[in-house]
């Protein structure tokens, strides 16, 4: 379960003549076990900043965010890590690993957190390359070289290996074509069925429709500026 | 669950001049802690306060071995090295000043067993080749002097000195510093593994953003000897709230 409750988000930029952006006012949002929340709204109204604010990537300057009853607060960076490793899985729109490190290993990484048997996360990780269609000849490379589309399914492959009870997905299927988009469907389907609390932003209707997903329409209910 | 490492008000002067100032920091097992700033800001007057490298003029550091809380500053000597020894590791920017450049490769690593005890030289040599494994560094290589390896074989070879005695806190001031990008991101690779399969907990100074965002899950800000910002890694590099903290990530070059 994620629960924020009158979150007020605002940037200070102090080395830009102290500019104020005022992000969120009062912004109340719940996300339920099984339930999965799409985020719309025009570019710049702060889809990606409530996923990081439930990340724990932004500050906010008041109300709480819950995650599980755990609150999320800053200035208690071990909880967050905590939660990070136990509950919140976030897909990110880019990849941000170490370079040359092969494929496989970077899928492998999140569940090496929780479980130390080696070859039964490899056999994990081998199991979601091949549903999203990764060829075999590119595990052993690093992901940084393949076409975005590739990447994005490594993306997707890291954040969907494990079983998280919070799934914060950025769109996850941007830059896929249509197949390996309904692929990508399926198994946050299958999280959701799982009873994780799934809350993204997922750039066409028939994705969001194909995911039976609660719209939320962030231009309407926060009054940030 | 406890911190391994726990530095409450540290202070360190130069003379009049400050060292690092009011520093607080808690470290976790399993943790890794970067200190970041210009030159000049203190990161390593400040790892070497806590580090056993320098003597701070006032504070507190605390580290938890087996349950039991060590004060640091107010152990004897001796009590000192050998926790220096056993419990905490020193990894330099330059390898050649963490290693013996006149004795081989295999000599290096075995140093710290021996000085807490270890004769067995079967043993030992079984443990020299687990490291070298551990690090990547061929086995036959084990005889030769440091002085006939790559720098980034002499990185690897010091960490494998480092962490031959199992320590559970390891110190690192600019480990990537003078090594090549592609050699860095090999380092980078085998830090990480390391803190994962040995739950080790690391302090790690760098200047470069980059390296603490991809090995940090925690990050403190220094300026003029003291911390501007801290917190987790993420939030202060995507949503700084200092303006030194939002001036230093806003000038990383993009590539």
């Amino acid at each position: 379960m994620i629960e924020l409750n009158n979150i007020t988000k605002k940037f200070t930029l102090h080395n830009q003549g102290r500019t104020n952006i005022s992000v969120f006012k009062n912004l109340n949002l719940k996300i339920n076990p099984g339930e999965i929340v799409a985020l719309t709204g025009p570019s710049g109204v702060g889809k990606s900043s409530i996923l990081k604010m439930i990340y724990g990537n932004y500050v906010f300057q008041s109300g709480e965010i819950k995650i599980n009853n755990y609150k999320i607060d800053y200035k208690y960076p071990r909880n967050i890590i905590e939660l990070r490793k136990n509950t919140i899985g976030y897909v990110s729109q880019f990849l941000r690993v170490i370079p040359r490190v092969p494929t496989i290993e970077i899928v492998m990484e999140p569940l090496l957190e929780i479980n130390f048997d080696q070859e039964e996360v490899r056999e994990r990780a081998e199991k979601i390359l091949l549903d999203l269609n990764i060829d075999k000849n590119l595990w052993n490379l690093s992901p940084l070289t393949f076409s975005g589309g590739e990447q994005q399914r490594v993306n997707v492959a890291r954040g969907l290996i494990r079983n998280y009870q919070c799934l914060l997905l950025d769109e996850p299927t941007a830059s896929l074509d249509n197949v390996n988009k309904d692929i990508v469907l399926n198994l946050i389907n299958e999280k959701k069925d799982k009873g994780s609390s799934i809350i993204g932003i997922f750039h066409d209707e028939s994705s969001r429709k194909y995911l039976n997903a609660r719209e939320i329409d962030i231009a309407k209910i926060s009054h940030g500026n | 669950m406890e911190p391994i490492l726990s530095v409450q008000n540290l202070n360190k002067y130069y003379g009049d001049q400050v060292g690092c100032k009011n520093m607080n920091m808690t470290l976790y097992p399993g943790e890794v802690v970067g200190v970041v700033g210009e030159s000049g800001s203190g990161k390593t007057t400040f790892i070497n306060s806590i580090s056993g490298n320098l003597n701070p003029d006032s504070g507190k550091i605390l580290i938890n071995k087996d349950n039991e809380i060590i004060n640091f500053l107010e152990i004897s000597e001796s009590l000192k090295r050998l926790l220096i020894r056993t419990e905490l590791a020193f990894v330099h920017q330059n390898p050649r000043d963490g290693l013996r450049l006149d004795i081989s490769a295999g000599g290096n690593i075995s140093e710290r067993l021996m000085s807490i005890g270890h004769r067995n030289y079967g043993n030992i040599r079984q443990t020299i080749f687990k490291w070298l494994d551990k690090v990547e560094i061929d086995k036959s290589r084990v005889d030769d002097f440091p002085r006939t390896f790559s720098g980034g074989m002499l990185q690897r070879l010091q960490i494998a000195k480092n962490l031959v005695t199992s320590p559970k806190i390891i110190f690192m001031d600019e480990p990537t510093g003078g090594l090549d990008v592609s050699v860095q991101a090999k380092i980078l690779d085998l830090l990480r593994k390391l803190v994962r399969e040995l739950n080790l907990s690391v302090v790690i100074v760098s200047h470069d953003l980059a390296v603490i965002r991809l090995l940090a899950d925690k990050i403190i800000v220094m300026k003029n000897g003291e911390a501007v910002e801290s917190g987790l890694c993420d939030q202060v590099l995507d949503d700084p709230q200092h303006s030194y903290t939002q001036l230093l990530v806003s000038s990383v070059l993009q590539v």
